[in-house]
């Protein structure tokens, strides 16, 4: 009886404690800030891209060149890519971010992020940076299978990847096995 | 010589008094640890990775995280206005399940409880009996219960698990849009498309009671458009043990092989082709052996018209022939049937048709249409029959739901199913459900809703024995729907990406729930009457949290209150005791350490509480218990994967289901190493 008293007694306080965590919770989710934007992540895995890409010689010729990040058409990522490449440096050359207007503007550049939704657009741009080794990365649909090299896409709120192997190939840059284990590989869809 | 005692001995040794109050305590400091990091947690705002911290983070890592769209998506979990948990086919390989059942466990808001060495019985919300059967159980849109008693065969449910996407939990009713049976949840699983499943994959695992497991993949690529995959798993697991210690020989074997094709058609339109085929082989305590082969096939179509308008057709059959020895018919040392065998032949052609659209910016609609043919074919045993012994069922359906959005962050979502089945005709199944999104990733909901479960075969047509044998008990040809009122509401949160927090609160009044009365005038047989009525009424409580990027914990607990009555002028000759069989409290602990080195640490804690289960009218308990499940992974190469898991760790052998007697069924300790291999991508 006395036992039975006892086990009751903890169940309940054991239930008030619950409840007291729910409210604890409840009320200080209140005060923290919004969730993650999934660009500041996108951000990042761009920044790791440098690490699992081999881009040819030639590109990275002299000392202290720099490694250009570039933007090609809207910028949808506010500060987050800035923030991410600070400081940041591939051996030893540091790494930059410069923004383009147009597909014609770019002399140096290896790792281009291309927001640009109309797809004929989309073909002139990838012809024009044909046999210079740029690294191409997007996030709109289709973007991989319409030869962009690197897609990024959310599925049930995560990253996940989608690598034009073919494509990145021809442009001469060597994708790391240790990337190509978690990506899904797509080919160009008008071969 | 003294035999070892099981847990369930009362007056025996270990002291079951002792557990009880040392386990709530034992917990209260989990949980006052798991609580504690919080106020630092909140002060610090981590809530969010910095930029920094993410870029220590592995891609692995990386991916895991949730972000939330810019563009807005339909229908995040964390925006589900029931109360839902999901099992990731990643977590489930993590914590060294096997099979579908193991991977259960890892749920919060199920009962599991393992019968035998190839039974469980599981359940959302409590009615977790021998014949369990108020969960509707799908894989990949495919029904899985059996309306022979409207209840699931776990050791037949299969699949290779690394191809397994993901298992979603759903407690609470979901008649209205899953259809008759989800009266107290719904168990989702769904695998992965062919195109995530490529390369050649082969694991093998071998222990003291997963005696060997073997499983192989292969997945290919047609058309840059068309991918494939072939998969067959061989498992073989030895028995579980009487209250004597001695081998209960329920030992058995499972084979399967099956295959899935995902094909884009267009680029809004999909189609997907996925078959399976099975052998189980089970001993039974009886020392006979029990076999069962099944086929199934299922075809789908998808089509996307714009963003605001999706259809999905989908068509499949299966087939299961069951053959099961039934042991003589005894009742007070009194053989009234000799022994047999049962079979049952049940055939399923089932096709739907669902279409989601939006009209203006306040409804979101979804409707759908089914049909469902099921031709059932038993062979009656002396011991077991089912009159007629041949059967056609016919099932339609019609269902239509709509969300509202009736202020910024505030949704109504009504709907109704309406079904027609051949025993009780029409039936509806209508829910009302609101949401409030009062901040971004946080909601609370309400829901009423109604659901009804349909007569199964048991209920109508049991013969135990069966003509010219003394017949003791018979199925009603007057049964009618159980049903369900439920009352749910709750709470879900997810701040920054490292915690979760949901709870959900129920009340459902239950109407015709199933008894057994005596015959007036004759005494026997004993027949199923819809005589008892009650309320069950309990709270699901979990956390997710991740402390830092290598820790991950999840815990829950459940509290469940059953009350369950014989309706005035009815009587109950199991004095209401034989429909539940429920522990009143249980809590789960999981934890995930990644550690350097590639080695990576899972531990999964569960308590449950004692359950009250029917003796022939009188009750009986099964002792609570607690019992730990571990593993230890070893990620060799990137292709190359070694692990050791233990299950049952903390006990010999425990009990979790059963009434005390000789053929009481202990689960014993089991250790098992594995080795997968993905060789080639």
């Amino acid at each position: 009886m006395y036992i039975n008293y006892l086990t009751h007694w903890i169940k309940h306080s054991f239930m008030v404690s619950h409840i007291l965590l729910i409210v604890s919770l409840g009320l200080f989710s209140f005060q923290t800030a919004d969730p993650l934007n999934e660009y500041k992540l996108k951000a990042v895995f761009i920044y790791n891209f440098t690490h699992f890409v081999e881009w040819p010689q030639h590109t990275l010729q002299q000392n202290n060149s720099p490694f250009v990040i570039g933007i090609l058409g809207k910028d949808p990522f506010g500060n987050y890519l800035i923030e991410t490449i600070q400081n940041e440096k591939l051996r030893d050359h540091p790494l930059i971010m410069r923004q383009f207007k147009d597909v014609d503007e770019i002399d140096s550049c290896h790792i281009l992020f291309i927001d640009e939704p109309e797809e004929n657009k989309m073909d002139e741009i990838l012809s024009k940076l044909k046999g210079k080794s740029v690294l191409t990365v997007g996030d709109r649909a289709g973007f991989a299978e319409n030869g962009g090299m690197i897609q990024l896409l959310t599925v049930d709120n995560k990253i996940r990847i989608q690598v034009n192997l073919n494509a990145c190939k021809s442009a001469g840059l060597n994708v790391s096995s240790k990337l190509l284990r978690i990506v899904t590989i797509v080919d160009s869809q008008n071969e | 010589m003294q035999k070892p005692s099981l847990n369930y001995d009362i007056e025996g040794s270990i002291p079951k008094r002792s557990g009880k109050s040392f386990y709530p305590t034992f917990l209260l400091t989990i949980t006052i640890l798991v609580l504690f990091p919080w106020p630092t947690y909140s002060q610090t705002e981590k809530s969010m990775p910095t930029t920094r911290e993410l870029k220590t983070m592995s891609m692995e890592e990386l991916m895991e995280i949730e972000v939330t769209s810019v563009s807005k998506r339909p229908e995040k979990l964390s925006e589900v206005a029931s109360s839902i948990q999901v099992l990731t086919g990643e977590e489930i390989l993590k914590y060294g399940a096997t099979n579908i059942p193991e991977a259960l466990y890892l749920a919060g808001n199920l009962q599991v409880a393992q019968k035998g060495s190839h039974s469980w019985g599981i359940s959302a919300r409590g009615f977790n009996t021998d014949l369990a059967n108020k969960m509707l159980v799908l894989m990949d849109g495919r029904t899985l219960y059996t309306p022979l008693f409207s209840g699931v065969f776990w050791d037949r449910q299969d699949y290779l698990l690394e191809d397994i996407n993901q298992i979603e939990i759903i407690s609470g009713p979901g008649g209205t849009l899953w259809g008759a049976n989800a009266v107290n949840g719904v168990i989702n699983i769904s695998t992965k498309k062919a195109d995530e499943t490529q390369g050649l994959f082969v694991e093998g695992a071998a222990g003291n009671k997963l005696r060997t497991l073997g499983g192989i993949r292969y997945g290919g690529k047609i058309t840059p458009d068309i991918y494939y995959r072939v998969y067959a798993k061989y498992g073989s697991r030895d028995g579980a043990v009487f209250p004597d210690s001695t081998d209960a020989h329920d030992s058995w074997t499972m084979t399967q092989g099956g295959f899935r094709i995902d094909a884009k058609i267009s680029s809004g339109s999909r189609f997907t082709f996925h078959g399976d085929a099975y052998k189980n082989r089970a001993d039974l305590i009886s020392g006979e052996t029990s076999d069962v082969t099944g086929q199934n096939v299922m075809a789908r179509w998808s089509y996307t018209f714009s963003d605001s308008s999706q259809m999905r057709l989908q068509t499949y059959y299966d087939h299961t022939d069951l053959g099961l020895p039934t042991a003589p018919f005894v009742v007070n040392d009194t053989e009234l049937a000799p022994e047999g065998t049962f079979k049952d032949k049940l055939s399923t052609f089932d096709i739907e048709l669902e279409h989601r659209f939006t009209i203006g910016h306040y409804n979101s609609v979804v409707w759908g249409l089914g049909y469902r043919f099921m031709h059932d074919d038993v062979t009656n045993s002396p011991a077991l029959g089912f009159i007629p012994d041949m059967l056609n069922l016919d099932l339609f359906n019609v269902f239509i739901q709509d969300d509202i959005s009736l202020a910024k962050h505030l949704f109504l979502t009504l709907g109704t199913k309406l079904e027609h089945n051949d025993y009780t005709g029409f039936e509806w199944e209508p829910n009302g459900r609101i949401r409030w999104k009062f901040r971004e990733d946080q909601i609370v909901w309400a829901a009423v809703s109604r659901a009804v479960r349909t007569p199964s075969r048991v209920d109508r047509h049991i013969s135990q024995a069966s003509p010219p044998f003394f017949v003791l008990l018979t199925g009603n040809p007057n049964f009618k729907s159980e049903t369900v009122t439920a009352i749910e509401s709750g709470f879900r949160s997810l701040i920054g990406t490292s915690l979760t927090t949901t709870v959900s609160l129920f009340y459902n009044k239950y109407d015709r729930i199933r008894s057994t009365i005596l015959d007036p005038v004759t005494i026997f047989p004993l027949i199923f009457e819809n005589g008892l009525a009650g309320e069950t009424y309990g709270f699901e409580l979990s956390f997710t949290y991740q402390p830092t990027n290598w820790w991950q914990l999840f815990t829950s607990y459940n509290l469940l209150k059953e009350d369950i009555r014989v309706k005035n002028g009815q009587t109950d000759f199991n004095n209401t005791y034989n429909e539940t069989a429920d522990p009143g409290w249980q809590f789960l602990l999981r934890s995930s350490v990644e550690l350097p080195w590639s080695v990576s640490i899972q531990a999964a804690f569960r308590w449950i509480d004692e359950l009250p289960i029917n003796n022939a009218g009188k009750l009986a308990t099964v002792p609570s218990y607690a019992e730990l499940d571990g593993n230890i992974t070893w990620q060799m190469t990137d292709k190359i994967e070694l692990s050791v898991a233990g299950r049952n760790l903390l006990h010999e052998y425990h009990v979790e289901y059963g009434v005390p007697g000789p053929e009481l069924v202990g689960i014993e300790r089991s250790v098992f190493g594995k080795i997968t291999w993905q060789i080639w991508n």
